[in-house]
């Protein structure tokens, strides 16, 4: 093309790839030092060069060990389980915990390594928030956990045959599943009920799968006594795509798309949360310019995650209006994503290394455009809503969860703000920058419907002051990637002047980036809570294991439990204030 | 809604005991009203910026960044860009992109005999137009590819490429934005936007198959 100007050549002399090289945490000297002290303390066998504090224990001592760390080292928040297939080995899975302590803001893994037939004891006793987590564990890669009440399958159907995330499963099988193959669910009723004797029959009902009230494909099986839910279990799995899997057959690149379908409503935190992980990995110093849009667009995303979670919840209840003035703000703010990146809600925006584009010119200025209206919609909404009775009578008290319980199911974001604790990973471990903003974390009691309406109306000013404070600092200067061809395509100039630039863009595109081979985490805060990306690289261009930490998983299997006692009306407010995303519940 | 502060860093949100007014529904319900009348004589004395889009007779404003449906560049002499290199099919994380490379036997240049795209496959991520070494793939700003079978929804040469000259700058997604300074536009519900009717002379050229059926 005639618009093209002349580079000249100069070749990158920067380090080369180190893929078979082991990765090197940058902390890894402190994380060893605190493993080996909690090693020593409760004497279990550490690992050493990991990222966190990393520990190996035997499946007959796990349970102790876990009780050990939540009652002698408060480590009192199960982030995660997962388990990590190396068939090569004799015991060949890894069944990893993950746990947050909330008193002295660390986090630790635990690893268990068992063989094939190997259960391992069920850690519900200890935490009750890894129930379905070792459903999953056991679906995907039939790691049996002996003691668990209810090891079904959970995101793939009854006549799926073998384990999807083995290595050795080949994934072009089919299984078809027909109507007899359903399972019958039957809800366990609450002990509560159990012998309260009334004038009504006892209704088991069907709410969901395609249900207008459940925002996705979630099914939720009640039993109930006249108006009153006596049980309930939830049902998920509609919207598996197996994004682990696929993330393992395509190149670290290929897999932001696939990101973007997690949480679709803050599809842009996901991008961010992958690529931060795996720059993490790479130990990657990502430019200050690309750091800087990554924020505002996480942050403005945050905002229309929580618009569409009170608008549709107000939906629920019968008001209507408030739907329609929170999502003009959203529409505005997809737009600006649009003119980033060219698409609305599937960005696909960040790439390994930094953004695709730099952004418009005008970016700065329709940020500053839309944070001067955000604030006009949300106090019409909080004018009609806030002081309404009706209102407050449908979410004052409705599915309340009290602190301990949160926490114990692995509560994150704004449902555990809602408790009353503090805890959000842009102040625990902060990323892009998020230190040197003045904001504040909000909280309110309760933990009810009405508690999480709050914290989502106030999360939502307190991501204004963000965006108000960044948009008045200005884009920084500079480029939008790193300059490293082994990492980032080079630009399109030198890619059609110079034979250096060509031979990198296809050695990029056919081999991928190589990351060192090792294992890392790295969490963001989503528009749910903390959402992790959890990657294993054995140095190829596929990742060898992306573990994805849903923080809307870890919320909804509580949702039952949460919704026993209320009316059937409480139950779809309660569902639409945990603001549950079926693409990152079933992922 | 009240915040006091309980700790650096962290802010507790209170809410208000109710008033007795408040308690009795109605006057906060009355003023909820006024509410929605304020908006209501706003949009009617603010008729022409309704955030509304009578679609299909005006359509939205897509920036110049748009990921649309695809075309295949051409050079002067007529010829395709595409050199058939694989490097869109290789960087397609949708598996969506088919080539079958021949070669041309006076220049021995290699040129794509077939190039499927599965529209319905296609995430319409822009990787394509990342990849191409050769300026050959750009994606347009059009969105409109409803189609009736799933046969349909392979488009091939005869559907992706386009003329030569074929006026490429107010195109969607293409591979020049970073270094060159390209306006964008802002999107949205085109809020102080022009307005543009449809069609717009810089709409994508219609696929025969695609919007009049065979």
């Amino acid at each position: 093309m005639s618009t093209l100007t002349k580079f000249s050549a100069t070749p990158y002399t920067g380090p080369a790839p180190t893929n078979r090289e082991p990765y090197v945490p940058a902390d890894v000297g402190k994380m060893d030092a605190r493993g080996a002290e909690i090693a020593g303390r409760l004497k279990i066998e550490q690992e050493r060069g990991q990222d966190l504090p990393t520990f190996v224990v035997g499946k007959e001592r796990i349970i102790e060990t876990l009780r050990a760390f939540k009652n002698d080292l408060k480590f009192t928040l199960p982030l995660d389980l997962w388990a990590v297939d190396y068939p090569e080995r004799e015991k060949r899975f890894d069944v990893m915990y993950q746990l947050y302590s909330l008193s002295s803001n660390e986090r630790m893994r635990l690893k268990v390594r068992v063989g094939e037939d190997e259960p391992v004891p069920s850690s519900l006793s200890v935490f009750k928030g890894f129930d379905w987590f070792e459903r999953e564990a056991w679906d995907m890669y039939g790691v049996r956990f002996d003691g668990h009440p209810n090891l079904r399958r959970i995101l793939t159907h009854e006549a799926f045959q073998g384990h999807a995330m083995r290595k050795d499963y080949d994934p072009a099988q089919r299984w078809l599943c027909t109507e007899k193959d359903v399972a019958r669910i039957i809800p366990t009723i609450d002990a509560r009920f159990e012998n309260v004797d009334t004038d009504f029959e006892r209704v088991t009902l069907n709410l969901g799968p395609s249900h207008p009230a459940t925002h996705g494909t979630l099914r939720i099986v009640v039993t109930l006594d006249g108006e009153t839910i006596i049980g309930a279990e939830q049902e998920i799995g509609y919207l598996h795509r197996c994004f682990e899997k696929s993330c393992e057959t395509h190149t670290y690149q290929q897999a932001i798309p696939f990101t973007d379908r997690l949480n679709y409503m803050s599809a842009i935190i996901n991008n961010v949360g992958y690529c931060m992980a795996v720059e993490k990995l790479l130990g990657l110093d990502v430019p200050a310019r690309a750091q800087y849009v990554r924020l505002v667009l996480s942050e403005f995303m945050r905002i229309a995650d929580h618009l569409v979670c009170i608008g549709t919840n107000l939906v629920d209840m019968g008001a209507l209006t408030n739907f329609w003035y929170l999502f003009q703000p959203r529409e505005e703010i997809y737009g600006l994503i649009e003119s980033c990146c060219g698409a609305r809600l599937l960005p696909s925006y960040t790439r390994i290394g930094g953004l695709a584009v730099d952004v418009p010119p005008d970016f700065l200025q329709n940020a500053q455009r839309l944070v001067n209206m955000i604030p006009k919609y949300i106090d019409d909404v909080e004018n009609l809503v806030d002081r309404n009775k009706i209102f407050l009578d449908r979410v004052i008290g409705v599915a309340p969860i009290s602190p301990e319980d949160a926490l114990d199911f692995g509560f994150t974001g704004p449902c555990l703000r809602a408790c009353g604790i503090p805890f959000d990973v842009r102040k625990t471990n902060p990323y892009l920058g998020y230190e040197t903003y003045d904001w504040d974390v909000p909280i309110a009691e309760g933990g009810d419907t009405y508690a999480r309406y709050l914290v989502r109306m106030e999360e939502m000013r307190q991501s204004l002051r963000i965006l108000q404070q960044a948009i008045d600092r200005g884009l920084p200067p500079g480029p939008v990637i790193v300059d490293n061809p082994y990492v980032a395509l080079p630009p399109k100039e030198k890619v059609y002047n110079e034979m250096e630039s060509l031979i990198y863009h296809f050695k990029l595109i056919m081999h991928g980036i190589q990351p060192p081979v090792g294992e890392t985490y790295f969490q963001v805060e989503g528009g749910n809570g903390e959402l992790g990306f959890y990657i294993v690289s054995d140095g190829s261009k596929n990742p060898y294991r992306v573990r994805c930490r849903p923080p809307c998983f870890a919320i909804y299997q509580a949702y039952g439990r949460m919704i026993t006692g209320q009316a059937i009306p409480d139950a779809i407010a309660a569902l639409g204030s945990l603001n549950i995303i079926a693409g990152e519940l079933d992922r | 809604m009240p915040i006091e502060r309980v700790q650096p860093g962290v802010v507790k949100v209170v809410p208000r005991k109710l008033s007795f007014a408040e308690r009795i529904y109605l006057p906060k319900v009355i003023a909820g009203m006024f509410i929605t009348l304020r908006h209501l004589l706003h949009n009617l004395l603010h008729y022409k910026n309704l955030p509304i889009i009578s679609y299909p007779e005006v359509k939205r404003v897509y920036s110049e960044r748009f990921r649309g449906r695809h075309i295949l560049t051409t050079r002067e002499d007529g010829t395709t860009r595409c050199v058939a290199c694989y490097m869109c099919s290789t960087a397609c994380p949708a598996e969506c992109i088919t080539i079958e490379a021949g070669e041309d036997e006076r220049t021995r240049e290699k040129f794509p005999v077939r190039y499927d795209i599965d529209l319905l496959r296609c995430v319409f991520c822009g990787y394509c137009v990342d990849a191409c070494p050769e300026d050959a793939i750009y994606m347009t700003r059009d969105y409109e590819m409803a189609i009736d079978t799933r046969a349909r929804a392979v488009v091939g040469l005869r559907d992706l490429v386009v003329p030569p000259n074929f006026p490429v700058e107010p195109m969607g997604w293409r591979p020049y934005y970073g270094t060159l300074d390209k306006k964008g536009t802002a999107g949205g519900t085109g809020l102080g936007q022009p307005k543009r009717e449809a069609p717009y002379p810089d709409d994508a050229p219609l696929n025969p198959d695609l919007y009049r059926g065979a």
